[in-house]
């Protein structure tokens, strides 16, 4: 998977930063700078794709 | 309590399997995470940057009067506003005063600030080795898209 950040910036200046394709930890490193370089952080959250890696964990256990 | 045999036949039970973001990040399973950020202006070279962008006066390092007071810093000049705005790059900080909208429309200094924040994440982009894409959205917001340089 490529790994990349995507960031929006809103009409109000207001940044959303989002990782993708990273494994572990990776996610978080990768963006760090960004993310203390722009202002304060006023929001964290883990995104879909973690939940969507605990149903497929949930899936493979009913199976086996 | 608390196990699950499995019947010959049978239809294995249902197990919810709960991970720790910490066990997740030791597997090496993909996680990804949205940060929101308030932005600040610290850094004068990408002022510089959005500045350009928004064909304005390049910023000033100077002191500047507004309505009620003097105030020391980057003065940038907004269209159709009566005082600049005084930028304290080391506190973060914007000092203005347009009077409720009556002397300046806010939304200039809202592009300023999306000008700014647009160039810093460039700038720092770059600086890591990244190729950014840049794209606008309907809504008046900017996306863009850093391919992270060594990435799996």
């Amino acid at each position: 998977m490529r790994t990349s950040i995507e960031i929006v910036v809103s009409p109000k200046g207001d940044v959303k930063v989002e990782t993708k394709g990273f494994t572990g930890g990776d996610c978080r490193a990768a963006s760090k700078t960004l993310e203390e370089a722009l202002g304060i952080k006023a929001s964290d959250q883990v995104t879909a794709e973690f939940y969507q890696h605990q149903a497929t964990q949930t899936q493979q256990q009913q199976h086996s | 309590m608390g196990t699950h045999r499995h019947r010959r036949g049978g239809v294995a039970p249902a197990v919810t399997v709960s991970l720790s973001t910490r066990a997740l990040r030791k597997r090496r399973c993909p996680i990804s995470h949205i940060v929101t950020i308030h932005t600040e202006i610290r850094d004068v070279a990408a002022l510089q940057a959005a500045c350009a962008r928004l064909s304005l006066p390049p910023p000033k390092l100077g002191t500047a009067r507004l309505y009620e007071a003097e105030a020391t810093g980057q003065i940038v000049k907004l269209p159709g506003w009566t005082y600049p705005v005084i930028i304290d790059t080391e506190k973060g900080e914007v000092k203005e005063d347009n009077f409720g909208g009556a002397w300046g429309d806010p939304k200039e200094l809202d592009k300023l600030l999306q000008a700014y924040a647009v160039e810093k994440c460039r700038i720092e982009s770059r600086k890591a080795g990244h190729s950014v894409t840049e794209q606008a959205l309907p809504d008046g917001s900017i996306k863009l898209t850093v391919q992270v340089a060594g990435g799996a």
